[in-house]
């Protein structure tokens, strides 16, 4: 999890290089990536996709990778940032629609995109999350301009209702001519390849990640003439809230010596607080709000059981956090949740008020039987499971596997949509690729490739960020006085 | 010292002109392209065709004077307020920057900034209209903290030449920078 | 370091002397005021320096010599060195100027610990001017052995000395604040050591001069005549004024619904504003600083333009019998507006655009305005004979400037509109009414209740009958809605009108009040008088010289103008935005074209 590194890369003031060397293109190396992250979701919005950019990020800078990532505006922070060790932001000005997802049109996000893609001398373009129609628009345009792509998905989908519908066929399009994909669960794997009607062969399944170091358990710091579960959520719909809801009465009444503890902040707060006042429950049940990252280790250490009630969930990274601090985990057995941890760390249960309080109550008088493993047991058991170092090595050989693809031409594309995506719907999106395909030709006469300054890289094999404290060159970036505004999360 | 050819960054030909007054006070010059009687005609021709056709149909002889009026106009404000001929910048060491812009009309905006008000000269990246583009600004200090910077100010904003340029500028008004 | 020496052009051409001005301290800046011409003597340089400083409370010196040597006057370069131990400085500048060259030449002494004069070698010899691009190049004392460099700096002494640098920095400087820039310490010294430029070379005294006065002296007999004149006058007006606001300080003005009537008649707003205007213009103490001086000049001056409107005006309304036909006009056409909103109300009692209201409601609220528009009419026809007098003793109100004719206009328009104003607050009420019931039974009728305590919507578990009668009355609302908001968009839209005419007139009594006239003419006619900073220009240089700088002035920019010198006046508050008057319009609160107190302190 990225955050604790980004509360460094707020306090330190991220300088832009200011060099003379004019940049000339140079051949990379072969087995080092020129990669462009794209996706609607990343800091200063907190959550696992943010996170997983960020880390990904990183540990790929570490390996020699040049990284730059694409995101929208988030209010005053537009235009171009730096982050620790170098990683470039582009904060491309585009108008957000719902939920921090920029609109789709195809075509708008074109001209910037394309200057991203040229100045950086990108090779591999790597998108994430479905939600994020940026990242379906830039999985679009890379095959139009000719680069090869990755897709990551964080999210499970139904198939039922309207939108699963729509976003389906969506991604149907925009992942038909993607290289290759990336799953965090099998589960997820199974759920995009029904959904995309995907080969299985080009999809592979790479977990998150977190940082144990972040979570370590503190046994010290819990009371031990009570027992405190802990939740730690955004307080939303699709986090089983209402569930949370129905199970905070019941207990309470059944262990007066039982506490919660929920983190996070979102529309459900209020049907917790009103639960808390009916029941007159103020001093068992706190709500902390919106935490920033940095605090979650100290609640999480508070606590005995961790509680998660999502009604759908891909990979759970809160459960690996919960057990990493040593605390039991209690789960509903939802999407890839039943793969993450084994099964000896974790209850899981089925989404309904009485099975979660069934499941609380046989850990509850487990602990009081006092036959629970030791938290530092547990979290030797979890600390190897789950790491960045080996994600980023994973999805390093999807891109030297993908590098070596080829591109398809237009009109095998357009072959490709048709066959791929059914008449109607193929023949409407080979029609707008063409489309896509003549604005680009008029974006390149408009502004040839040759009059655009090729960026200085800040990471990567010609990467000057490691030079710059010895250098003479004075560096200073506007952004870096303005980055005040701290995260918070709320998960 | 000569004028050196470079681009701007939709690629059109601009020239820069170094003069060094003595050994901290130097003066480089932008200077864009200028109108080009095409462009003039064009849009003068374009004008009064529409005019034109408007006449035709409704025979109303003003239109054609109100034509002639609005390019006339047109092209005052144009000249004045819009086409900037050339941008200049004066570096003299331990007095400030004097940043100056004439328009094609002759009309000049000059302002000038105290050295103590400066922090430094940097190239910087922002997104201009559908383009990411290097600028090179003058950052100027916060009155309460010296280390912070308090605005920015864009220099050669209308030229807007490219990297190679601005890197030329950058170096050479470093060295004095340096030297006081 | 780079030494700048600020120098006057107009001692360009002066004759050889000494050089009287001040070294600004943490800059390396010297500024040159003044030339004393030889021969002196040396005490009564010193003494008239040490006057001239207590006066003008600048740190006044002297800071070299200036040498513009004739034919035949040779060889002074051991005189100049001794001037330096008469007058004992730590730096001492040695500027001269050849015959047939522009560009001077400098050399800088130091003073060593002993207190004696150290000579520095100028290095600048003719065989090396052409590798050393045009700078005098100085050794430093043996420690210091950077380069010392100079550059001449000329500026304009009589511009510099009236010109204002903005932002305006006024009264005592901070102690915490930064000391002021370098520029502006040049500025502020140039203006404040006017004493020093009474007495020039043509005068009798033991000392001569050269600065920008003996080019030719500056003083008007006017403007000092006129400055004797206006303190009478001053002295009238305040007691006018004394007279008129004892008259408005009666008792019987403060009761309750004249002094309410007071804040909202535009006219007396007026009137407080030119009471308030005149009492500022007629202190009889000169203005302080900048700031109030021209604060003072705006008003009078855009005071002057009000009187001389309102008199054109006022010779155009009595000319040829305006008047009357005014008067003559005003009656059929009020009678006009009245009935077209007869027929109005008549369409909206039918089908209004086709649409089905409701008939009872719709007929009782169009009887109900129907009623009103009666009153109206028989209210109009019975004040018709007096209004061609009321109008003639109106229009006399202009000789009092054109913002008081706008305002009484104002007022009457007001006044002559009230029924429109009667049916917007009517149908505003009702429909605010609609809506608030309408919100709060929405929310029963999905199981919410407003919390007042904790100011949220929680839920809420009502009874089966509270929920009938709740769903019951959200519906006969619901039901009703419509007629009650077609009747307040309708008289919403009137009042629009009559509120923008209303505004169209505050704006510009606004607009006469706060432009500063006086500060535009002043901008226009002596620009240099308002500076937004410097600029500079490279004189041409000649190889072999120290760097020379022409100084401008910039003038400060139109919009900066208006923006720094317009008179506050109650337009300058923040306003509500769009989106608020628009939502204001949507819950059905009123607008008015006044300021409520509230949002005033808010």
């Amino acid at each position: 999890m990225g955050h604790r590194r980004r509360a460094a890369a707020v306090n330190n003031p991220s300088s832009q290089r200011v060099s003379g060397a004019p940049a000339e293109a140079v051949r990379v190396p072969s087995r080092k990536h020129n990669i462009c992250m794209v996706s609607d979701f990343f800091y200063p919005n907190m959550g696992g996709v943010e996170s997983h950019i960020y880390q990904l990020s990183q540990c790929l800078i570490e390996k020699g990778h040049k990284v730059v990532i694409a995101t929208h505006a988030y209010g005053r922070r537009k235009g171009i940032r730096y982050l620790t060790n170098g990683l470039k932001v582009y904060y491309l000005p585009l108008q957000v629609m719902y939920n921090q997802s920029t609109a789709t049109t195809c075509f708008h996000s074109l001209p910037l995109l394309r200057c991203v893609f040229v100045r950086e001398r990108i090779t591999v373009v790597h998108a994430h999350s479905s939600f994020s129609a940026m990242a379906h628009d830039a999985l679009f345009h890379a095959k139009t301009i000719g680069l090869n792509t990755i897709f990551t998905d964080h999210s499970l989908f139904g198939f039922a209702d309207v939108s699963s519908v729509l976003t389906n066929k969506l991604l149907t399009v925009s992942l038909c001519d993607t290289n290759h994909i990336v799953c965090v669960s099998y589960t997820s794997k199974e759920n995009t390849v029904l959904r995309a009607a995907l080969n299985p062969e080009i999809v592979s399944v790479i977990p998150n990640a977190v940082d144990p170091t972040d979570f370590t358990p503190d046994p010290s710091q819990r009371q031990d003439n009570r027992i405190t579960i802990v939740v730690i959520s955004r307080l939303v719909y699709r986090k089983g809230i209402d569930l949370l809801g129905g199970i905070i009465p019941e207990l309470c009444l059944k262990h007066p010596d039982l506490h919660f503890l929920i983190g996070g902040e979102g529309p459900k707060r209020i049907v917790l607080e009103e639960v808390r006042e009916k029941y007159q429950l103020h001093d068992r049940v706190r709500l902390l709000g919106a935490l920033e990252h940095k605090d979650v280790c100290g609640v999480l250490v508070q606590g005995h059981i961790f509680l998660n009630t999502s009604l759908t969930e891909a990979f759970c990274m809160a459960i690996v956090e919960g057990a990493s601090c040593g605390l039991q985990v209690v789960s509903t057995r939802v999407g890839g949740i039943p793969e993450v941890l084994p099964e000896d760390l974790i209850t899981l249960c089925e989404p309904t008020v009485r099975s979660l309080c069934a499941g609380l109550e046989t850990i509850i008088a487990r602990h009081r039987s006092g036959s629970v493993p030791s938290p530092a047991s547990i979290h030797a058991c979890v600390q190897n499971l789950y790491t960045w170092r080996n994600v980023a090595e994973r999805t390093e050989k999807v891109y030297d596997r993908v590098a070596g693809e080829e591109v398809l031409p237009l009109h095998r594309r357009l072959q490709r949509l048709r066959s791929h995506c059914g008449p109607v719907a193929g023949s409407i999106f080979a029609f707008v690729a063409v489309l896509n395909y003549l604005f680009l030709l008029l974006l390149q006469w408009l502004v040839p490739d040759r009059f655009m300054d090729k960026a200085v890289d800040a990471t990567g094999p010609l990467g000057l960020w490691k030079q710059e404290q010895s250098s003479k060159h004075r560096a200073l970036s506007k952004s870096a006085t303005k980055k005040a505004a701290e995260p918070k999360i709320s998960r | 010292m000569g004028e050196e050819a470079f681009t701007d960054i939709s690629g059109k030909a601009i020239s820069l002109n170094c003069q060094s007054h003595s050994s901290f006070c130097r003066e480089f010059t932008v200077s864009s392209s200028k109108v080009s009687i095409g462009k003039v005609l064009v849009y003068t021709c374009s004008v009064w065709l529409l005019a034109y056709t408007v006449f035709f149909f409704t025979e109303n002889t003003a239109v054609l004077s109100s034509a002639i009026l609005i390019t006339l106009v047109g092209m005052m404000l144009h000249i004045h307020f819009v086409k900037v001929d050339h941008e200049s910048l004066l570096v003299i060491g331990s007095l400030g920057i004097q940043v100056s812009s004439s328009y094609a009309s002759g009309r000049e905006t000059t302002s000038f900034i105290e050295m103590s008000k400066i922090k430094d000269i940097v190239i910087n990246e922002a997104i201009y209209m559908h383009q990411i583009i290097y600028y090179l600004s003058v950052l100027l200090k916060d009155a309460s903290d010296p280390n912070a910077v308090s605005s920015v100010v864009p220099l050669f904003q209308s030229s807007k030449p490219r990297m190679n340029c601005l890197v030329k500028v950058y170096k050479s008004c470093q060295e004095i920078l340096s030297k006081c | 370091m780079v030494l700048k020496v600020f120098f006057p052009q107009c001692c360009n051409r002066a004759d050889s002397g000494l050089l009287v001005g001040r070294w600004i301290d943490g800059h390396d800046a010297a500024v040159v005021l003044t030339v004393i011409h030889y021969p002196f003597i040396p005490g009564q340089v010193k003494l008239y320096v040490q006057q001239m400083q207590a006066q003008s409370r600048v740190e006044l010196s002297v800071l070299g010599s200036w040498s513009l040597p004739k034919e035949g006057q040779e060889g002074m370069e051991s005189f100049l060195r001794d001037l330096s131990t008469i007058f004992p400085q730590e730096r001492w500048l040695q500027i001269s100027r050849e015959i047939g060259k522009t560009g001077f030449h400098c050399q800088v002494l130091q003073r060593d610990q002993n207190g004696r004069a150290v000579q520095q070698e100028p290095k600048k010899k003719k065989k090396k001017e052409e590798e050393e691009d045009g700078e005098a190049e100085e050794e430093e004392e043996e420690e210091e052995d950077d380069e010392e460099k100079v550059i001449f700096v000329h500026y304009e002494q009589r511009k510099v000395m009236l010109s204002q640098l903005h932002p305006i920095q006024n009264g005592v400087p901070d102690p915490q604040a930064d000391p002021p820039s370098e520029l502006r310490q040049v500025f502020q010294t140039v203006a404040h050591s006017d004493p020093l430029f009474f007495m020039d070379k043509y005068d009798d005294g033991p000392l001569k001069s050269t600065h920008w006065q003996t080019e030719g002296r500056e003083a008007s007999i006017i403007v000092e005549l006129l400055k004797h004149a206006s303190v009478p006058v001053c002295l009238l007006v305040s007691w006018l004024l004394s007279v008129w606001t004892w008259i408005c300080g009666m008792r019987i003005f403060s009761l309750y619904p004249l002094r309410f009537l007071s804040t909202k008649l535009s006219t007396c707003v007026q009137l407080s504003y030119r009471t308030e205007h005149m009492r500022t213009l007629s202190s009889p103490k000169a203005a302080a600083g900048h700031t109030e001086f021209m604060r003072k000049a705006n008003i009078l001056v855009s005071f002057l333009v009000d009187v001389a409107l309102g008199m054109l005006l006022i010779w155009w309304l009595y000319r040829e019998n305006h008047i009357s036909m005014l008067a003559n006009t005003l009656v059929p056409a009020a009678d006009h507006v009245a009935k077209e909103l007869d027929e109005l109300l008549q369409w909206l009692m039918g089908a209004p655009a086709g649409l089905k209201m409701n008939r009872a409601l719709d007929q009782v609220l169009g009887r109900f305005f129907l009623y009103h528009i009666h009153l109206w009419i028989s209210y109009i026809h019975l004040m018709s004979p007096f209004i061609e007098g009321i109008l003639w003793y109106g229009g006399l109100s202009a000789c009092f400037g054109l913002t008081f004719a706008l305002s009484l206009l104002s007022d009457m328009v007001a006044l002559l509109t009230f029924h429109i104003y009667c049916f917007y607050v009517y149908g505003a009420r009702l429909y605010c009414l609609k809506i608030y019931g309408l919100s709060s039974l929405w929310r029963l009728f999905r199981g919410k209740k407003w919390n007042v305590l904790r100011q949220r919507v929680d839920s809420c578990s009502y009874d089966l009958d509270q929920l009938f009668i709740g769903t019951l009355l959200f519906t006969i609302l619901l039901f009703l809605l419509p007629t009650t908001a077609l009747y307040y968009l309708v008289f919403t839209l009137l009042r629009l009108v009559v509120v923008l005419f209303q505004g169209v007139l505050h704006l510009s009594v606004d607009f006469i009040n706060s432009f500063p006239l006086f500060a535009v003419c002043l901008r226009i006619c002596r620009p240099y008088r308002l500076a937004e900073g410097v600029k500079f220009r490279v004189l041409s240089e000649e190889p072999g010289t120290a760097l020379h700088l022409l100084m401008e002035i910039n003038p400060l920019k139109g919009n900066t103008v208006v923006q720094t010198y317009r008179t506050p006046t109650y337009s300058c508050y923040p306003k509500d935005s769009w989106a608020a008057l628009v939502k204001k319009l949507f819950v059905g609160e009123l607008i008015y074209p006044w300021r409520h107190k509230t949002t005033k302190t808010d």
